[in-house]
């Protein structure tokens, strides 16, 4: 016994004893709990998404199930009544009244024409704008003021001397508010900005006034939420005491309501739902309620874009880095090195251990997710899908997710025994397992993520409109064949784990100061 | 020597820029070896370089013929009891030793009897199913010293291992590494305090700073130190006047005169005459303005070593 021989199955006896110790430590490291909450994640996502769909098909089914033919022969711009009549109650049935509060136009294209009954005496004539415009603008715009007597159609106010507060600019001085003319563009205008904002009128003499036209922004052409709001009319025979004759909160306010409503029929498997918008259809969408091809899509998706990618490359991380970095914290990786056995039998029992667990907590995972995935839908779809190869999907989603856990494990394996900070390599290898769609076909052969996609039974779904970089990293890269994939992979890993063999073989007990 | 000795050849060790031990020569026969010396000085490190816990930076070491890098072969016949007060915290001491000897390729119920055996040398029976976690320091101190001798090692290697221990436990303790070394094997020990091990020695080593100080049977190493000169640095104005008065006294063996000319530095056999010369010597006026020990190793560490007394 002494003379140091030890044969291989005597080395492997050595590396299997460290692995059943070391299991215990991966399995139940109370810091590693989280690993099994990333491991289980998707499979608490379907099992959700199946008991919610379940409970959904039967509220719909309480209410009485719509046949097939019934459903398919809605169409568009049909009446709600008689959409009704044809299909029955409905499962569900759900409405609501949008009302909005719109401006009624201001009408005869921007003018507005304000009665004085009776008539009234007066020979100057002020308009003051209090809210000048509709949008909230101080600025008051005012194309024509017209005052009309009973005595016959001529505008009094017409070429009549005018003042007003000061105008916005010297082009738009008030005249051009009795200037008898509104097509002569902006510069047709008064406009001011000056408040108090006001324009008033000398009609010469005192002159019986009934009838006041305003012709505001949009009689000029400027938009309608330019037109004045609110505005009083005042006159006066000496030009000190004014009368108010109008006062006028423009055009108004009218609301304008909408009624949405929405049925929802089911015939068992789809569900119609019917949007119509005051009483006319205006959409309808129908879809399974338990859509077995989308969950499948779904699956593949967060398998590819979650599962490999994080779960497994951060559970790795978490599990293998700490195989021999949680020793050297806790100052007891002294006593493996003490037993007689080679350095690489210690690497091989680590990452034994490591691996049992990880293969089982993450292998476990995938199956428990497609098989949560799976549960609700129905018996005949589900033996369908069985034999048209879905035994062969499992098989592959677990060998992936084992084979991630093989190569990611070694690798960080590996990243623990040369470094103590696990935050930047992760960062470096992250960023590194998410390029390699893009890096030159040589490069891919050394990722990891490379090689467990060419594993996937089914490409993981990308919408055609998402963004052009987000389909270029997660695009799959040219897929390996599956044995050359596994093939690949086994030998980066062992590339891996030779590298780590030279750095447990160099490796030297330093627990900090000496006692 | 040849045979199974446990051999050092120019052995280095840096940590970094820092100094483990320095071109260590040494050639342990079996019995029981002392590596005595303050803390710091390189007794772990030279454990923990011929048990293969750290490599060194120069030269080599054989452990009966096994180098070191080999722990297939090196920890079959060598038990090692660091002084890293850590255990496993999933394991009783029972099953600790018991899975150290599975690694070994014994059955598992062979592994279990040696595992008692082991704990029975060390009077831990009662407390074999309790978690190591949970035991005192002295408990754990003697769990790793079963650890280490369970598997019949023919090097045992111990550091300070008689720390902590209550009297009678130390006695027995002493006791098992005497039946150890009467079976021609080597018990390879540490302590800081050279009282402890004196008596129970064949021989001692005695290190400072990395170095090796001394070596061979404890009455030689005393020797040795007492023969050694000590070394003084005399700074003064007038330092030929004062190195040619100096060569009058008998003790002082060897002066030499620092290049500024301002100093001396003189060997004596006899630190304290030197000190009683140097002060009649200084009435006469030389302008002597410091003697500070030039040398202090063998003086300071010996010193230290025999507990101030």
């Amino acid at each position: 016994m002494a003379d140091g021989n030890v044969s291989f199955s005597g080395r492997a006896r050595q590396a299997w004893t460290i692995a059943t110790v070391e299991l215990r430590r991966v399995f139940l490291a109370r810091r590693g709990l989280w690993v099994y909450g990333l491991a289980l994640l998707p499979a608490v996502i379907f099992f959700g998404h199946g008991v919610e769909t379940k409970l959904r098909s039967e509220s719909l089914a309480r209410s009485g199930l719509t046949v097939p033919a019934l459903l398919d022969s809605v169409r568009e711009g049909e009446a709600l009544a008689d959409v009704k009549q044809r299909l029955g109650q409905p499962a569900e049935e759900r409405w609501s009244v949008r009302s909005r509060h719109v401006r009624r136009p201001t009408g005869n294209a921007g003018a507005t024409t304000h009665a004085i009954e009776p008539a009234v005496e007066a020979r100057f004539v002020r308009l003051n704008l209090t809210r000048p415009s509709y949008s909230g603008e101080p600025v008051a715009r005012i194309y024509e003021f017209e005052v009309y007597g009973p005595d016959g159609p001529g505008n009094l106010a017409l070429g009549r001397p005018v003042a007003g507060s000061i105008p916005c600019h010297q082009d738009r001085g008030p005249e051009k508010a009795v200037n008898g003319s509104v097509a002569g563009g902006e510069a047709d205008s008064w406009c001011s900005n000056d408040w108090p904002l006001f324009l008033q009128v000398d009609l010469g003499a005192p002159r019986a006034v009934e009838r006041f036209v305003l012709k505001h922004a949009s009689a000029g052409g400027e938009s309608g939420e330019s037109d004045t709001r609110e505005f009083t009319i005042q006159v006066s025979t000496d030009g000190k005491a004014f009368t108010t004759v109008e006062s006028s909160t423009g055009a108004g306010f009218v609301e304008e309501r909408t009624e949405y409503r929405q049925l929802v029929y089911f015939d068992g498997r789809r569900d119609a739902r019917l949007q119509f918008v005051d009483g006319t259809l205006e959409d309808r969408v129908m879809r399974r309620v338990l859509n077995f091809e989308e969950d499948r899509a779904i699956f593949a998706g967060i398998f590819q874009y979650f599962y490999l990618r994080l779960a497994i490359f951060f559970g790795c991380l978490g599990m293998f880095m700490y195989l021999f970095r949680g020793e050297m914290a806790n100052r007891t990786l002294h006593y493996w090195l003490l037993a007689p056995a080679r350095r690489e039998v210690l690497l091989a029992g680590k990452f034994a251990a490591g691996l049992v667990a990880s293969v089982a907590i993450f292998g476990g995972g995938a199956l428990l997710a497609f098989a949560a995935m799976i549960w609700p839908h129905d018996a005949v779809e589900v033996q369908a899908y069985w034999d048209a190869g879905g035994m062969t999907h499992a098989f592959w989603y677990g060998t992936a997710a084992a084979l991630g856990c093989v190569g990611y494990g070694s690798v960080f394996l590996a990243v623990g025994l040369y470094v103590r900070n696990p935050i930047i390599p992760a960062a470096v290898l992250l960023a590194w397992e998410s390029a390699q769609g893009i890096l030159p076909h040589a490069l891919q052969k050394i990722s990891i993520l490379h090689y467990l996609q060419s594993l996937c039974p089914v490409p993981a779904p990308m919408e055609a409109d998402a963004p052009a970089l987000i389909q270029l990293l997660a695009a799959p890269a040219a897929p390996a064949s599956r044995p050359g994939a596994i093939l690949g992979l086994l030998l980066l890993t062992a590339f891996v784990l030779w590298i780590a063999g030279r750095a447990v073989r160099r490796m030297q007990i330093s627990y900090g100061a000496e006692p | 020597m040849t045979g199974p000795a446990v051999v050092f050849e120019g052995v280095s060790k840096f940590y970094g820029e820092v100094l483990g031990v320095n071109r260590v020569t040494l050639s342990i026969p079996p019995g029981i070896t002392s590596l005595v010396g303050p803390n710091g000085s390189g007794k772990t490190t030279l454990m923990n370089l011929m048990t293969g816990l750290i490599h060194p930076d120069r030269g080599h070491i054989l452990v009966r013929e096994i180098p070191p890098r080999d722990p297939e072969a090196l920890m079959r016949i060598t038990g090692y009891a660091t002084q890293y007060d850590t255990a496993p915290r999933w394991a009783t001491g029972f099953t600790f030793i018991t899975t150290g000897l599975l690694l070994f390729g014994f059955r598992r119920a062979e592994a279990e009897e040696k595992a008692w055996k082991a704990l029975e040398r060390v009077g831990l029976t009662g407390a074999a199913t309790r978690k190591v976690a949970a035991y005192s320091k002295g408990m754990r101190q003697r769990v790793r010293l079963a650890q280490a001798i369970a598997h019949d090692p023919d090097v045992l290697v111990l550091d300070e291992p008689l720390n902590g221990l209550d009297p009678l436990v130390r006695a027995e303790t002493i006791d098992l590494f005497r039946s150890w070394a009467a079976a021609g094997k080597h018990v390879i020990l540490s302590s800081h305090v050279l009282q402890e091990v004196d008596l129970i020695s064949d021989q001692v080593v005695l290190i400072a700073n990395g170095t090796i100080v001394a070596e061979g049977k404890i009455r030689d190493v005393r020797d040795e130190i007492d023969e050694h000169p000590s070394q003084f640095l005399v700074r003064c104005r007038d330092a030929s006047a004062l190195a040619a008065r100096l060569f009058g006294e008998e003790h002082i063996t060897e002066i030499r005169l620092t290049d500024d000319r301002m100093g001396l530095l003189l060997m004596t056999r006899d630190p304290e005459r030197f000190a009683r010369a140097l002060g009649r010597i200084a009435l006469d006026g030389y302008g002597i303005e410091a003697v500070v020990p030039a040398d202090e190793n063998v003086d300071a560490v010996y010193g230290y070593l025999i507990g101030g007394q």
